[in-house]
Order: C-alpha cells, then sequence, then structure tokens
C-alpha cells in the first residue's frame, strides 16, 4: 500500500464535499472489509479516503417507519443488524440471513453501506433486500434520492452510485402478508462465499401466491430479480408440480455463469432445486 | 530456580497441557513475524507471469526510481556472493532467483529492497520482465513424454547416494523413477481367478499454514545469522554454508515457534534468499511472504495412480502393479524422496506375494511440489483402499473381512521385504469395525437424502536413516535445560520432550526447560518432518537424560552420598564445589538402522525404523438433489506406541483429519494454462468449524513400538493416511457412485449420480 489521504469528515455536507464525481482513486470508506483487500493487493490505489467514521452516530440505527417498514442507517455493522430487534420483528430474514454471512471478525466492523455500495455479487444481503423489495436513501450534492436495490447494482462491482454520493440508510417497506426465505449455498467450505443465492418472498392467500418477488446473486454477475419466475407463480396455486416449473424456469431464467464454485448447468440444477425449497419454506412459515 | 522434585516416574501417558499454551493465549509467544533488527531492509519478490519462458530483458528502472527504494537485486547480483546460486535438498536444481528463463508461475524473479515494506511492495510491482514464452506442460501424465523440457539436465545433490545414478540425465522430466519388484506379478496374474484394474487421481492442494513464510538474515562480522520460521535448522544450517562455501559455524540458524509448518518449511524455503540480500545490502533483511505468495512457494503433489489386482477364487489377492505419477512441479525439492519412500508402501497394508511397483517424481511447469503431511502416503491411500472396496463390492465381500482375509501381519515380510514389526494394523482395523458397529443394521437415511459408512486403512514406513542429538544440562541447584532441535510448530514437541527427559531423570516434566532451535546452541536434528521428531529425537532425548543421571549418580558416588539417601541434587553440587556452581551436561544421540533398497529390485530387509499406521472410518449423508456430501460421523483410529502425551496424539489425529476433510471435499490448487486461478484464501477454502463432522474420534490402540522411547513412536501424519477413501467408500455406500478423482465436491457427486442414472449432466 502507497501513502494516501485520509479525511474524516464529522459532517455529511462535508463528506460529499470531499468527494470527487470525476476522479475514481478518491473513494469513501466505511468498515472498510472489501476496499482493504483491494488496497493491500494493489488492486485499487487510492488518492484520497473520505472515511464515514465520523458520520456514524447520525447514520445509525435501525427505526420502524410508521408505515411499519424499517429504515436502517447506512453505518449500522452488520452485527447490530444481526442482534437488531426491530429488524428481527420486522424482516427475520436479514438476521437470519447474516449468522452465516462471512465471520464474525468482519461483521463487526463491516456496514449495510459499505456492503450495497461495493456492488459485489458474492454477498447475502442484495438478493436479500431484493426480495423484500428495500430501497436506498443516496445523497448527493444536489440533494436526495431513493433508489431501488434492484436498480443499484448494474454489474460486477458496479453500481448506479456517482462518485459523489453516500449511501445514507436502507429502507425496508412493510412485509404484511409477505414470507421470505433465503438459500445460501455454498460449493465448497460452509464458510465460504455463496455459490448461489437465493432469496424468495412470497405472498400466500388460501394456497395460492398472489404475488412473488424472487432474486438470485452469486451465481450471476450482479444480484437481480427473476420477472419470469414471479410472473409464471402470480396466481398459482402451490404445489409440489408449481414448485418444480418454477424451478425449471429459475434455472432458463437466470443468467448463471460458472466460476470458481462450479459449472454454469451445475448451478442451473441448484437454482431449480433451492428455489423449490425456498418456496416450501416461505409456504410452511405462512401456514403456520 | 529450585530443586527438581525427584520422583520415580509417572511422566509417560500423562496429558499434561501443552507447556506453551499460556504464553501463545495470551499473545505473548514469540515469532520471527514480529522481529525487527535495527537498519533492517525489507525485500519483497517480483514474480513470473508466465509458467515456462526465457527472460528476455528485466526493466527495474520505474521501480528502482520510487523514492524508499534502497537496490534491485536480480540473478547477476546473487551470483557476485554466491558463486552457484541453486539449492534443493534432493536436487541442486532451484535458483535463488531465476536465471535465464522461469519455470512456473510465481518464480521468484527479482527483488526490491526497501525501509518500508509498502514502498517494497509497490515498487516490486513496477518492475517490467519480458519473456519468450516457452512449450509448457502441467500434467504429470503428459510430462512422462512431453516435447517440453522443464530442465535441461538433472542435478541431483549427492545428499542421498541412491540418487547419484541420475545425474547428468538430459531430455527427461522424469526427476527420479523407483522400481520394487517381488515375486512374479505375470504369473500370478496370468492364474488369477480375478482381474481388478482402477486409476485414481488427486489434486494439487497447499500447506497452508497459517502464519506464511519468514526469514530474516543478518550477514555481518564474517558470518550470517538467519531468524527463520524453518522445521530444519540444521539442514538450512548446512545447505547456506555449502553455498557461501563457509564452515558451519560462520552460520547461525534461530527458530520461534512456528504457525505450522506441515511440510511447507522444511528445507531451503527463503533462506537462501535472504542470505544473499543480507550478504548484498549489509543489513539486515526480512522476507516475509503473504498468503498469496505461499501457494506459488511449496504445495502438495497432484497424482495419478494405476492400480491393478490378481485375486484368487477364495477372496486372497496374489498380485498388484502399481504405478504412480507424482506431479512434482518446477523443482523437485524432496519430491524425489517422497516419490521413492511411498513407493515402500503403495500395495498397501496387505500381505501380497507377487507385487510390482513403478514411482516417478516428475517435472512440470506447476509451482514446485514438497512433502506434506504424509511424505505422498495419503495420495496413495486413496487409491489403494478405494480399489480395495470396489474389490470387496464386485466379488460380493464384506469390505471389513475381504480386507482381514488379506491383512499384513507381524512376522510377515511388506512389498520391501521387510519383515513387519510393532505394526498394530489387525488391531487398527479391528478397532475401527468396532467403533463404527460395523457388524450392526445403519440407518440408510430417506428420501432425498441417503445415507453410508465406509472405512479404509493405510501405512506409512517412517523417513529414515536420519539422526537427531540432544543435550541436557543439570544445573548446580538441580534444575535442567533440554537443549533439543525439534522445532514445535503446533504438534506440541516441547511438551512431549520435557515428559521424555523428566521420565528418564525422574522428576516432573514442569521442571524441565526446553530451549528453542538454535544451531549455535542446539546440537543437530536432521529436521522436524516425517512424524520423525518423537521417535528419533525422542530417543536421542532420554539417551541423553539418561547420561545425565549417570552423571548424577557418579557425583552422588563422588561426593559420599549413600545409595538410595535422598540428598537434593543442589546439596551435592555443593559438596562438590563448596558452592552453587557447575553443570552436569548429558548427551544423546540416535540413529536408527537402515538398508537401502536394491537398486535393481527395490528391496530392504529393513525399509524402516518403524511403521505408521491409520485408519479412518465416515458415516456420510448425500443429498441426491445436489450431490453436497455431509460428514456425520469421522472416526480416527490409529497406532502410534505408547502414547507419551495421550491428549496430544488425540488432537493430532483430530487435527490431521480435519486437514485430510479439506483435501478430501473441497481444498484445491485451480489452474488455467498454469496460472493458479485462485491463490487467496477468497477463492481457497480450508475447512472452517461448520464444515466439522457432527461427532469427530480419535483412538489409538493398544500397543508399544519396542525400539520407542517408552514405546511411541510418531503420529504428527497418522490421522491423514485414510480419511479421503473411507469418505469415498461411504459415498458408494449411500448412493452407488464412485468418486476417483479429488476433491469430492458436490458438483462431481451430482455428475456422477446423473452418469449412473443414464442422464449426463450436460454443458451448455
Amino acid at each position: 500500500m502507497t501513502p494516501f489521504e485520509l479525511e474524516e469528515p464529522v459532517l455529511l455536507g462535508a463528506a460529499l464535499a470531499l468527494l470527487d464525481p470525476e476522479d475514481s482513486s478518491v473513494r469513501a470508506i466505511a468498515g472498510g472489509t472489501a476496499l482493504m483487500l483491494m488496497m493491500k493487493s494493489g488492486l485499487y490505489r487510492p488518492r484520497r479516503l473520505v472515511s464515514l467514521r465520523k458520520l456514524a452516530p447520525a447514520l445509525d440505527g435501525v427505526r420502524s417507519a410508521p408505515d411499519g417498514g424499517i429504515e436502517i442507517g447506512a453505518m449500522v455493522r452488520l452485527s447490530d443488524l444481526r442482534r437488531s430487534a426491530v429488524v428481527r420483528a420486522a424482516a427475520p430474514v436479514i438476521a437470519e440471513t447474516l449468522l452465516t454471512h462471512s465471520n464474525v471478525r468482519v461483521r463487526n466492523v463491516a456496514t449495510i453501506g459499505g456492503n450495497l455500495a461495493q456492488g459485489d455479487p458474492h454477498m447475502d444481503l442484495p438478493p436479500v433486500l431484493i426480495a423484500l423489495g428495500a430501497s436506498v436513501r443516496l445523497a448527493g450534492p444536489g440533494g436526495e434520492r431513493i433508489v431501488r436495490v434492484e436498480d443499484l447494482l448494474t454489474g460486477y462491482l458496479e453500481t448506479v452510485i456517482a462518485n459523489n454520493e453516500l449511501i445514507t440508510a436502507v429502507i425496508v417497506p412493510p412485509q404484511t402478508g409477505w414470507r421470505t426465505a433465503y438459500a445460501k449455498v455454498t460449493a465448497r467450505s460452509a464458510d465460504d462465499w455463496p455459490a448461489l443465492g437465493l432469496a424468495v418472498s412470497v405472498r400466500v392467500e388460501a394456497g395460492i401466491a398472489r404475488d412473488a418477488r424472487i432474486a438470485i446473486g452469486a451465481a450471476t454477475e450482479t444480484a437481480m430479480r427473476l420477472p419470469g419466475t414471479e410472473a409464471l407463480l402470480a396466481g398459482r396455486a402451490i404445489d409440489d408440480a408449481l414448485l418444480q416449473e418454477a424451478g425449471r424456469a429459475a434455472a432458463a431464467e437466470a443468467p448463471v455463469v460458472a466460476d470458481h464454485h462450479g459449472s454454469a448447468s451445475y448451478k442451473r440444477v441448484l437454482v431449480a432445486v433451492h428455489l423449490g425449497r425456498a418456496l416450501r419454506q416461505t409456504i410452511a412459515g405462512a401456514e403456520r | 530456580m529450585s530443586d527438581a522434585t525427584r520422583v520415580s516416574s509417572g511422566q509417560i501417558g500423562r496429558s499434561l497441557p501443552r507447556v506453551e499454551a499460556r504464553a501463545k493465549v495470551t499473545g505473548a509467544a514469540e515469532y520471527i513475524h514480529n522481529l525487527r533488527l535495527p537498519g533492517m531492509l525489507y525485500g519483497k519478490i517480483c514474480r513470473s507471469t508466465v509458467p515456462h519462458g526465457r527472460i528476455l530483458r528485466i526493466d527495474a528502472s520505474a521501480a528502482a526510481a520510487i523514492p524508499g527504494v534502497h537496490r534491485i537485486v536480480t540473478a547477476e547480483d546473487i551470483r557476485t556472493v554466491i558463486a552457484e546460486p541453486y539449492y534443493g535438498p534432493a536436487f541442486h536444481d532451484q535458483p535463488i532467483l531465476a536465471e535465464g528463463k522461469v519455470r512456473h508461475v510465481g518464480e521468484p524473479v527479482a527483488v526490491v529492497l526497501a525501509t518500508d515494506p509498502h514502498i517494497a511492495e509497490e515498487a516490486a510491482q513496477a518492475i517490467v520482465v519480458e519473456y519468450a514464452p516457452l512449450p509448457a506442460v502441467f500434467d504429470e501424465i503428459e510430462a512422462m513424454n512431453s516435447a517440453a523440457i522443464v530442465h535441461d539436465i538433472l542435478k541431483p545433490a549427492g545428499t542421498f547416494p541412491d540418487l547419484k545414478h541420475l545425474a547428468g540425465r538430459s531430455g527427461t522430466n522424469v526427476a527420479l523413477d523407483f522400481h520394487l519388484r517381488r515375486g512374479d506379478t505375470e504369473r500370478a496374474f496370468a492364474a488369477a481367478e480375478h482381474i481388478f484394474e482402477h486409476s485414481f487421481r488427486t489434486q494439487q492442494v497447499m500447506h497452508t499454514p497459517l502464519e506464511p513464510h519468514v526469514s530474516l538474515a543478518d550477514a555481518a562480522d564474517g558470518g550470517v545469522t538467519i531468524h527463520s520460521a524453518t522445521q530444519t535448522p540444521s539442514f538450512v544450517r548446512i545447505e547456506i554454508a555449502r553455498l557461501l562455501g563457509w564452515p558451519e559455524n560462520r552460520v547461525r540458524v534461530k527458530t520461534a515457534f512456528l504457525g505450522g509448518g506441515f511440510g511447507a518449511k522444511v528445507y531451503v524455503k527463503l533462506e537462501a534468499l535472504a542470505v544473499a540480500l543480507s550478504l548484498l545490502a549489509r543489513r539486515p533483511v526480512k522476507l516475509a511472504l503473504t498468503m498469496e505468495e505461499q501457494f506459488f512457494t511449496i504445495s502438495k503433489h497432484a497424482s495419478t495412480f494405476r492400480i491393478k489386482s490378481a485375486v484368487d477364487g477364495h477372496g486372497h489377492i496374489t498380485a498388484r502393479q502399481c504405478q504412480v505419477f507424482y506431479n512434482g512441479g518446477a523443482y523437485a525439492d524432496i519430491g524425489p524422496r517422497v516419490a521413492q519412500k511411498s513407493g515402500f508402501t503403495a500395495t498397501g497394508p496387505y500381505d501380497i506375494p507377487n507385487v510390482a511397483i513403478d514411482s516417478y517424481e516428475i517435472y512440470t511447469n506447476r509451482p514446485p511440489a514438497g512433502a506434506l503431511r504424509g511424505f505422498g502416503v495419503p495420495q496413495l491411500v486413496w487409491a489403494y483402499e478405494s480399489h480395495t472396496d470396489l474389490i470387496a463390492r464386485a466379488l460380493g465381500r464384506d469390505p471389513v473381512e475381504f480386507r482381514r482375509r488379506n491383512l499384513l501381519r507381524d512376522g510377515a515380510p511388506q512389498a520391501t521385504g521387510t519383515v513387519m514389526r510393532d505394526a498394530a494394523i489387525s488391531a487398527v482395523l479391528d478397532r475401527l469395525a468396532a467403533r463404527l458397529a460395523w457388524d450392526q443394521p445403519f440407518d440408510r437415511g430417506a428420501g432425498t437424502l441417503k445415507r453410508g459408512r465406509g472405512l479404509a486403512i493405510g501405512f506409512k514406513a517412517s523417513i529414515s536413516p536420519t539422526t537427531s542429538v540432544a543435550t541436557v544440562a543439570i544445573a548446580a541447584d538441580g534444575s535442567c535445560i533440554l537443549y533439543c532441535g525439534t522445532v514445535d510448530m503446533g504438534q506440541g514437541s516441547t511438551t512431549a520432550m520435557a515428559q521424555i527427559a523428566a521420565e528418564a531423570l525422574g522428576i516432573e516434566a514442569e521442571a524441565v526447560r526446553v530451549v528453542a532451535p538454535d544451531t549455535d546452541v542446539t546440537p543437530y536434528d536432521m529436521g522436524t518432518l516425517g512424524s520423525r521428531s518423537l521417535f528419533h529425537m525422542g530417543n536421542a532425548v532420554r539417551l541423553a537424560a539418561q547420561d545425565a543421571r549417570d552423571k548424577l549418580a557418579a557425583l552422588a558416588a563422588e561426593t559420599g552420598v549413600p545409595p538410595g539417601a535422598n540428598l537434593p541434587i543442589s546439596e551435592q553440587f555443593r559438596r562438590k564445589y563448596g558452592m552453587q556452581a557447575g553443570t552436569i551436561v548429558g548427551a544423546g544421540s540416535y540413529i536408527p538402522a537402515y538398508a537401502p533398497p536394491d537398486s535393481a529390485t527395490g528391496l530392504t530387509p529393513n525399509a524402516t525404523p518403524f511403521w505408521m499406521v491409520g485408519g479412518a472410518g465416515a458415516e456420510v449423508e448425500i443429498d441426491t438433489e445436489t450431490g453436497r456430501v455431509r460428514v456425520l460421523r469421522l472416526v480416527n483410529v490409529a497406532d502410534a506406541g505408547t502414547p507419551i502425551n495421550p491428549g496430544i496424539v488425540e488432537t493430532q489425529l483430530t487435527g490431521a483429519a480435519i486437514m485430510q476433510l479439506g483435501f478430501t471435499l473441497f481444498e484445491e490448487m485451480q489452474f488455467t494454462d498454469g496460472q493458479l486461478r485462485n491463490p487467496s484464501l477468497a477463492e481457497y477454502k480450508i475447512p472452517g468449524i461448520r464444515d466439522m463432522p457432527d461427532r469427530i474420534e480419535a483412538e489409538t490402540v493398544d500397543s508399544a513400538q519396542q525400539s520407542g522411547p517408552y514405546g511411541a513412536k510418531g503420529v504428527g501424519e497418522t490421522g491423514t493416511f485414510a480419511v479421503s477413501p473411507a469418505i469415498a467408500n461411504a459415498i458408494e455406500d449411500a448412493v452407488g457412485v464412485r468418486i476417483s478423482e479429488l476433491p469430492i465436491t458436490a458438483e462431481a457427486v451430482y455428475r456422477a449420480l446423473r452418469r449412473a442414472a443414464g442422464d449426463q449432466l450436460e454443458d451448455l
């Protein structure tokens, strides 16, 4: 690592002013768990890092929103998110997902804002948040905008976040009537990055899937929804035949890629199997 | 310190907690990575980006211009301080820095010296090297008859007499071929009722010690001190002295605790380069690798094993042919010895009258392979125990019964002709079957989760013939210091050696202080490797302590102490010298008997000082929809002789089994055209806590190694032997498919299931 400037602004406005819309060698750093690895390996050489550490008090905390949803400050650490009673009540799938996310040392410093801003397709949270219908609040010099998580991620380590914008919060809408499950599938060690991350949200009434949100990560270039499979499920009675049909549809629809974890054809098998299993899990939850 | 309390015995079989445990847990233990010396420079290595190529040009101008860079060093500079800069324990084939050409991706080509490690690293990345690519070969079978030749000429080191005949060979990638012939295999195959032939492969994996390689050399005043995380300080001293043309006494090698070794830190690794750099810079130089760099430094052999057996109508194996091909990578390291020594036991722990073994160490353009916890034996057991199960199944015989029928028993000659002694092979198999309740019904699972169980048993001829020397000093107050070159890398040797010395002296192990290896202080030891230390050094320590005890007895007699009088040792010294003064030094040196194999037949009446026997049993559950393998239970049974410290023996067995579990299920160095695709712990996964079997058990059978210290023998590698085939055998038991290549990933199992169903998974 070579020397660089380190700024630690206290106010959000100052942080935004220190970022440079044209210069990617200036970046914000939150927990630093991803960025530091890139810096150590020489993949990223910053000219200036803007630490968000001292902004944390303003961007911290998980709050219940009046509509029954929740708003999570961008600097909330993953381990705090996992323990949050508000999260466990409103969207327990987030807490469950974080149990096997990375490891405790990483969770103790990594933040949810950094997790999303990095745009790494091998993360567990993006498909989960997409299935929950979550959005992020982005602050920039011109003010604030709200972007859905599914629109935030555009490719491998690529997002729509401008170089002088920051995620300030993650907004999870109310989940009334919805059930969500996440399948983290590893191909090597159980402590591995996922080979496939599959999040399934369904709204079931009297055995009929009224609505579904299905999001895939890790096996694809970026986390994304599978709208064709969602459409196939909508309004159908849920039975084994439908689950198998949906599994086949998702395997065909998802643009999976081969990598260290396995071949594309094997990952399609995983998509088909685990979509059925995740759907069964959500239905079992709905019937409880 | 106070007088050591004299007790009669009781140190053997005592599960004393490791003596260094507190220092390690509190962070007080010293490691070479923490060491800094005044004026020290940091070296960072610029590595080859091509698997095989001539070096056309090294342009270091941009690197040299970076502020803070002290110097750039290439092979040309090394030659100004070391005339013939090639090293290696078996062959002098490895250049300190690549000279003329590179032979694998990641080979060191140049070094940046700087006062700041980050500057050195940045500058190393700024060095531009141009290569003219040469044809390269990566597969061990292809390399047998390849136009791509890794080394123009073979250069055996001369250390091992049985490699001398290889000198000057050219036009080949075969670094060593070992052949063993006993009986008449051709006739036996012609007369056989059944013939079985299979081929098995293993993948290249890495040792992954959590402390990467680190060496710090300080050349000054006509000598050099090397602080190094090495398992072989005495070897490093001799090899560096040879390279420099200096006497041994001008080279000092010191170690500290090692954060794991597993064979990665044997012989010379960074030491020669660090010494050359310190001589050039006239300052101390530290080389500390990253985890990523370890992948390019040393690894475990990938292998191919073709095995063929003849069986008669009674289920007796009458003949076995073994062809083993070890992928040695670009430099021989200790690979030729791996190929030869493992060749001794390639037919397995079975009483087979007619055997033919051909074992090859083969150069390829991959990162070098050396010794990894088992010295080639886990690769063999993987093949011969998978093969044994396949035969039993084909003959409709129970796998345990079939093994029992063919087992090698004490008093019978093994493949090399050496008669088996003190090898509890039958007892290990019996205890394994009993623990698994083999004769009882087994829950086979239901639906898409199918269960199965399997077992396997392997054995190893220990390394030989090698020497260990120890000294024991009794101070005038009766306290005891043990000078012993065995390196404690987490295996608990310090504790075990203290127990052995204490037993011989009749004191408590806690009263013995063990001095860490330092070649200026501790006497010669061949190395901490191949599970040799407890046996070889243990014997030397016992002899040294007995020598000290005899001298104490003489002192007592001389000072008029009546026999049996309980006079403190300090008082005996005081009587002799009139004050607290003097030292008693006991010395012990041990080398076991050995007979090298006959060059024509490979046979020897004495292949090894002791045999190691390890068995494993696995109960697995397979998700038939995904191929995912879950190990529900892993049982390890071993012959470790009489354990000195049963608690440490158990953790050694379990630790080794977990390491092998990673090699079995997912660890793999993945290459494309010689480029390693996953040189980091992000993409090369080792087992984590959630990969542990639900139940993991270890047991040692009742046994005694007559020639060992207090009946003990080595155990560091034993737990690795049988894990892989036990799991593969259990998988076949569960779902009826046979996996013949490691690692056994979920995808491999799934594909095999689809093939078996006649519905092959198509790659789109």
